[in-house]
């Protein structure tokens, strides 16, 4: 059965250019202009992902991973080049998402859901699940600034695991928490991954996960498309190539 | 159009109750708590109507009404519009981890400041009262001048965030233009009887900041009429410039992130 298209990306390019910030003395300073330096973090690269595909990106640090995801998230708009979700709703899992923090745990977790675009009564309702899931204890109705730094990513996690969305990016958080937790949200990351309908892209480093998790790897290197594919053959030729 | 209306709705709630929260962390944090947003604008109206009496012996009626509706109005505006030069570098965490249309954060901060307003305008209920000031049917001039006042805040707001994001000592330039806003609005002076022609009209019609505070205080204190050609102008002015302020930062919302 052909399953429709998730995320089409075509063409991607994102840089950052002389979009540093400028003051009104330093202009005034120096007259002369200054040069302007353009970073290409990503450099036209297009794929696809299925409905219900597990997408794994590996590549060495700077090769535009994060950025790539921030770009499908919506948080960067592309330079050039087009994002495509088909109206699928999607959240970056992330560590603490706009925590107040002399507001209570509790009291966060509703404004954290209502910036990722949820009704109060969609949260409300999952307000016990993301409580039990993220086991803080008493220390749920206590300020966000008392937790500990464990407690605070374990909090977020749960928002955002448990607050489903139909595509999950996933940037490198799959290591939070003390070993408990660490096993209990990996679980849950996979229980999440085993829903048909959910599309999953995952950005880690470590390739056992990924063999276990996903469906397909994409290697980015420097900003381009190195190889896209198996899970086993881009893996053994990523290893190969950073070994 | 389309766009703002249907964001407007999604993430309101989330406006209402971060504004909300915002409150409630600042009540938590001092000692006083609450008494700060009556104690504040009380004790400011005090120095002000000081100056005014004891130094440049003003005699204006109601004098000390006079100065607190105008500072009332002024905060509101003032506020908002200083803190929006910062609001994305502040909100950095929030904005640089999920999308959110920035001028959600605007409103947020105006919900902030415009609950403070309402702690005013509770006090001014009370002075009226122990002022016995004769009231009129002329106070129902106060809904339109306070949505022209919201929606000129928010519109300027939005242009401010949008340079203040590029632009890095732009808070110290308004910081200075805010201050000489200040003088220019008649606050704790009266434009109409200090002031003499041109600089009269120049400021009431060209700074809409005054000319809704002389506004506000000729319906609520002064049983007149307020100057209603000049309110609808303001409101279509205004109407423009959240359209501008609202387009420009959709247009380039999404690059913020990458200069900060």
């Amino acid at each position: 059965m052909e399953r429709e298209n998730a995320i089409d990306v075509k063409d991607l390019h994102i840089s950052y250019k002389c979009l540093k910030s400028f003051s009104i003395k330093r202009s005034l300073l120096q007259l002369k202009k200054t040069n302007t330096e353009v970073f290409e973090a990503v450099k036209g690269v297009s794929f696809s992902v299925k409905k219900g595909e597990i997408l794994g990106i590996v590549g060495k640090n700077g090769s535009g991973k994060s950025t790539m995801l921030k770009a499908i998230a919506g948080i960067f708009s592309p330079d050039e080049g087009s994002i495509d979700l088909h109206g699928n709703s999607v959240s970056l899992l992330s560590i603490g998402v706009g925590f107040q923090k002399k507001l209570t745990g509790r009291e966060n977790i509703l404004l954290s859901g209502l910036l990722l675009g949820f009704s109060e009564e969609q949260v409300r309702a999952k307000m016990d699940e993301i409580i039990n899931f993220a086991g803080l204890g008493k220390f749920i109705d206590m300020p966000v600034k008392t937790y500990s730094s464990g407690m605070y990513s374990k909090l977020a996690f749960s928002i955002t695991a448990i607050l489903e969305a139909d595509i999950m990016l996933i940037d490198e958080v799959l290591s939070v928490g003390d070993a408990k937790f660490k096993k209990k949200s990996y679980n849950k990351m996979k229980e999440l991954i085993s829903n048909e309908d959910r599309t999953v892209v995952i950005v880690s480093h470590s390739s056992q996960q990924l063999q276990e998790l996903c469906t397909s790897i994409l290697w980015l290197h420097e900003g381009e498309l190195r190889m896209q594919g198996e899970t086993k053959e881009v893996l053994e030729a990523y290893e190969e190539f950073m070994s | 159009m389309n766009r703002f209306i249907k964001d407007m709705k999604r993430y309101f709630a989330y406006a209402k109750f971060a504004a909300r929260a915002d409150l409630k962390a600042e009540v938590a944090s001092s000692y006083l708590n609450w008494l700060w947003w009556v104690l504040d604008p009380l004790l400011f109206m005090m120095v002000y109507t000081f100056i005014a009496i004891v130094v440049f012996r003003s005699s204006v009626q109601y004098f000390p009404l006079f100065v607190f509706v105008g500072l009332t109005l002024w905060n509101f505006f003032n506020k908002t519009v200083i803190q929006s030069v910062k609001l994305v570098r502040n909100n950095s965490s929030i904005v640089s981890k999920v999308y959110v249309p920035k001028y959600i954060l605007i409103l947020q901060r105006m919900m902030v400041n415009g609950f403070k307003m309402l702690v005013s305008f509770g006090l001014i209920a009370i002075m009226l009262i122990i002022y016995r000031v004769p009231l009129t049917w002329n106070i129902i001039y106060m809904i339109p001048v306070m949505i022209v006042l919201a929606l000129f805040t928010f519109g300027l707001s939005c242009i401010v965030l949008h340079f203040g994001v590029f632009v890095d000592d732009l808070y110290n330039v308004m910081n200075v233009v805010l201050r000489l806003m200040f003088y220019m609005s008649g606050i704790f002076y009266s434009i109409g009887t200090k002031l003499s022609e041109p600089y009269r009209s120049i400021l009431l019609k060209c700074n809409p900041v005054s000319m809704l505070i002389e506004s506000a205080r000729r319906c609520m204190l002064y049983s007149s009429l307020p100057y209603r050609k000049l309110i609808v102008l303001w409101g279509v002015v205004s109407l423009l410039l959240c359209w501008i302020g609202v387009k420009t930062i959709y247009k380039y919302e999404n690059s913020y992130v990458k200069v900060m």
